[in-house]
């Protein structure tokens, strides 16, 4: 019981790195449109190497150990832009649930959010992985105000949107930025890749049996 | 033929054909029908004339010109830049179940935008405002231009009223001053709202409301069934942040609650929906849903920034009548999932279409296991350029030159994605880089790597960084500089701009780093070899950044060897002007021309932006994307030279071949340094690495 939330964010590590693979091409194929077509490789090539250094962890690790092993594991894998983003999202997260064993949603997905906006100094409407994480993280907190027990059906509801919401935006940021107006009316690969890790946690971490 | 080609009036054509006679010319074969259109296009007959003419009747005559269209002995064309609004009108009618739209042309500069707006605005008005209208009047820029182009005389009883509440900041396209305009402009009568747009508090608005006077004015408002408005974009450089209308604060809030844009002083969702903020009780001015319920909505906007404000505005229902420009009109459709809308042929295709290209799966490569793509090569290069190269230890993915580091000397760090091979380990030797971090196929490197080849290659005067502009090359960068000076070691960082294409000249800095790399790595890794400081060595790498001028132009798209498959396309017929390393989407794709106009295309834009005189002196680098060979390069170089020769330039070194290229792109660009004595010394003070030497 009592680890029974680094398990999870583990299987759902797994389950991500499982998703970003099957979607890798997709992903590429998004990227394409506006920028140089590497998003699905650079995301599924992280995820395999987080997972792959969380399998080498003690069965006894806090949450926010799981999350520092991923942002190191991430970050030395990719490099690239995704690296510092969330490495950066990772580690603000695991500095959030600190000194707990129990894995507070909320707070794991406000901490993961600020610290991809920090890094990348970036803000919603931009085109971004931040049009998911930012309305996510947000919906979680209007959850706990409203109807905690359907947390994730507010996130995942939030995150699409979210993610449809960059098909209508000009990229500000990144390699899209260069194309300027052309970026409009395509979906921001990082974006997506951004909701299928929403998904992912809303599988493995919703449907809590009771308070851990 | 065709009807935009007229020859100036023959007479004499006139005049022998009016003689008479059924025998057709020599000169038109023996078709009748290229007869008759000759005389109706060229000669500019009427039909009975050629009736006459031709010796036939004017039934026969109506039907040659038609088979003649048929056939394609006529095409007529209209022109593209028309065409193409139109057909943006007309699907933006369809899509959004608009009453009507009308889209001019986008075209340069963009300044003019809001007066041709305001022209078209006018337009729309003198269609739809009739006798007795009451209209609801927003305000704005563009408002504003609407008003200063119309002038509707003859109608009757018109009241022209403002939409929302005064702002009193003195602003020239205020609510008040738009309303007066209007109305002056169609002699109506004008009905301001005499309270601000923005009060305090609710209560002061609902008191404000209770006021007879302005209870009058809402009452006309009440009665609108004409309203005319502009839509404001949230973005950061939107109008809205100076218009007076709003404090700052607010804004910050309304985008956090999703808002995109304001229409009518109400803000709105993308998707139409208004937003609850703390401005919504405090505004006075008509609502969202008095709106909706006015006969006829004409909404004014344009400019690609307000895309999610005017989609909200049509998904809404808040507009039913759009005028915008063509360039805004498509990127609406295309995010709203129209696809399809390319630009508009001219004619129906009818040369034969090449035969079916083989879809192939998958490029061929030479590969392993395509993961293993990058750490095989970074294997083989060391192989192969041992005598240069080895290891930085404690991570695969940093090298570092043979004699680095070098006591009291600057050690030079660059670094990038690969897959532009030689760059950037190929410039790792004496007298130009000290260690490369390496990342995976266009990614930027880690920290760890580059911060351990900082480490590794500090001589104790300090570390250069010298890298792309990039985001990711930029994060990791910063991160591993700050990890190096945790260990206090001094790091100076340049970040190149050269790709002119990238950007406007006045954004310099959000310019992507390309070719031109190789020239700035050179003149810095010389400064650092000549024993400079680092404030010399760094002041010496961001002037010849700043003096290197690079644009490419692709041809065919670069393949990853990760999917093996193409990562953009490009017509068969078109290359992709500005194109960055990485196969990024150029910033214009044109039809393809000859070498030489290429060149010109390229060397014109280099030309406006490099402040040169007869007789400087500079580097040129002609550069392969991957796929283009020599032998292509050296007829770009011909021509570049010629048009430097023609400006009085000498070129004092000139590099051609393969130095940052994108995989097996197709295409080439052309990087040109404006040298001074300094450039001109550090470029020609010797180096030796496996890609690039300078002989001593």
């Amino acid at each position: 019981m009592q680890d029974l939330g680094s398990k999870r964010l583990i299987a759902m590590f797994s389950q991500a790195a499982a998703a970003i693979d099957a979607q890798r091409d997709h992903l590429s194929d998004l990227d394409g449109a506006i920028a140089d077509a590497d998003h699905g490789m650079t995301m599924s090539l992280g995820f395999r190497a987080v997972t792959s250094a969380l399998a080498k962890l003690d069965a006894e690790v806090s949450p926010s150990e799981v999350f520092r092993t991923a942002a190191s594991a991430f970050l030395d894998a990719v490099g690239a832009s995704t690296g510092p983003l969330y490495a950066s999202g990772f580690l603000n997260a695991a500095k959030r649930l600190d000194g707990s064993d129990v894995l507070d949603p909320a707070a794991m997905l406000e901490g993961i959010a600020a610290g991809i906006a920090a890094r990348g100094k970036g803000s919603r409407g931009e085109k971004t992985m931040l049009d998911v994480w930012l309305p996510a993280a947000e919906a979680a907190q209007q959850a706990l105000r409203e109807n905690p027990a359907d947390l994730w059906t507010y996130v995942l509801g939030a995150a699409a949107d979210g993610a449809e919401s960059t098909r209508a935006m000009m990229a500000v940021r990144g390699r899209a930025a260069r194309v300027g107006e052309r970026s409009i009316g395509h979906i921001d690969p990082g974006a997506v890749s951004a909701l299928l890790i929403v998904e992912a946690m809303a599988d493995t971490l919703g449907n809590e049996p009771s308070e851990g | 033929m065709t009807e935009s080609s007229t020859s100036a009036k023959n007479r004499s054509a006139r005049a022998a054909a009016s003689i008479g006679s059924s025998v057709i010319p020599l000169k038109f074969g023996d078709d009748p029908q290229v007869w008759a259109c000759w005389l109706y296009y060229e000669d500019r007959l009427t039909q009975s004339e050629i009736a006459e003419a031709m010796g036939i009747s004017r039934a026969t005559v109506n039907a040659y010109l038609a088979d003649a269209r048929e056939r394609g002995i006529v095409n007529i064309t209209l022109d593209p830049q028309r065409l193409a609004s139109l057909t943006v009108a007309q699907e933006l009618k369809r899509h959004f179940g608009l009453h009507d739209c009308l889209v001019v042309p986008s075209s340069e500069p963009a300044a003019s935008l809001i007066d041709r707006l305001g022209a078209a605005g006018s337009l729309v008005l003198r269609q739809f405002v009739r006798s007795g209208d009451t209209i609801a009047v927003g305000w704005g820029r563009t408002i504003l231009s609407v008003a200063a182009a119309t002038t509707l005389t003859g109608l009757q009883d018109v009241r022209v009223v403002q939409a929302t509440g005064s702002v009193t900041t003195g602003q020239p396209d205020s609510p008040e001053i738009c309303a007066a305009r209007l109305a002056s402009a169609i002699q109506a009568e004008c009905v301001p709202i005499t309270a601000p747009s923005i009060v305090s508090s609710s209560a002061m608005r609902d008191m404000l409301m209770a006021e007879p006077l302005i209870q009058s004015q809402f009452q006309a408002l009440s009665h609108a069934s004409r309203a005319v408005f502009g839509v404001s974009s949230l973005r950061p450089n939107s109008t809205i942040h100076s218009s007076g209308f709003f404090d700052h604060a607010p804004l910050q809030t309304y985008l956090g609650l999703n808002a995109v844009g304001v229409i009518a002083g109400r803000f709105i969702d993308v998707q139409g929906r208004s937003v609850r903020g703390p401005l919504g009780d405090r505004t006075l001015g008509i609502s969202l849903e008095s709106l909706r319920g006015i006969e006829r909505r004409i909404a004014v906007a344009g400019g690609i920034d307000k895309v999610p404000a005017i989609l909200g505005t049509l998904r809404g229902g808040y507009a039913d009548i759009l005028v915008t420009d063509a360039a805004t009109g498509k990127a609406l459709l295309e995010a709203d999932g129209v696809k399809g809308l390319t630009r508009p042929t001219q004619r129906p295709q009818t040369e034969p279409s090449a035969p079916a290209e083989v879809q192939r799966r998958h490029v061929k490569k030479f590969l392993n296991d395509p993961d293993d793509i990058v750490d095989e090569m970074l294997d083989g290069a060391v192989r192969a350029h041992g005598a240069y190269l080895e290891p930085v230890p404690g991570t695969r993915r940093a090298f570092m030159a043979r004699e680095a580091p070098r006591e009291g000397k600057v050690g030079l760090v660059v670094g990038g994605g690969s897959g532009h091979e030689p760059c950037f380990l190929g410039y790792v030797g004496p007298g130009m880089a000290d260690a490369v971090a390496v990342g995976n196929v266009f990614s930027s490197p880690p920290p760890d790597p580059i911060a351990r080849a900082a480490q590794a290659v500090s001589g104790g005067e300090g570390v250069l960084f010298i890298y792309g502009n990039y985001a990711g090359d930029t994060m990791n960068f910063e991160m591993a500089a700050e990890l190096v000076q945790a260990n206090g070691i001094p790091v100076r960082t340049v970040v190149t701009t050269d790709d002119i294409a990238s950007s406007r000249a006045e954004d310099r800095d959000g310019r992507r780093g390309v070719a031109g790399n190789v020239l700035i790595f050179k003149a810095a890794g010389a400064a650092c070899d000549k024993g400079w400081s680092l404030d010399a060595c760094e002041r010496a790498a961001r002037k010849a950044n700043l003096q290197t001028y690079t644009m490419g132009v692709a041809l065919e798209p670069c393949s990853m060897p990760q999917t093996r498959r193409y990562n953009f396309s490009i017509g068969p017929q078109d290359m992709e002007v500005g194109v960055g390393i990485h196969g990024e989407p150029g910033v214009a794709r044109e039809p393809m021309q000859s070498a030489d106009a290429v060149v010109d295309m390229v060397m014109n834009r280099i030309f406006t932006e490099m402040p040169s005189q007869s007789g400087d002196r500079v580097a040129v680098l002609v550069n392969s994307f991957g796929s283009t060979p020599l032998m292509e390069l050296y007829v770009l170089y011909r021509r570049v030279e010629q048009r430097l020769k023609t400006k009085g330039l000498t070129v004092a070194a000139r590099w051609v071949g393969h130095y940052c290229t994108s995989l097996d792109m197709v295409g080439a660009s052309i990087s040109v340094m404006h040298l001074d004595d300094e450039l001109a010394e550090l470029l020609a003070h010797p180096c030796d690495t496996p890609f690039f030497r300078v002989g001593k």
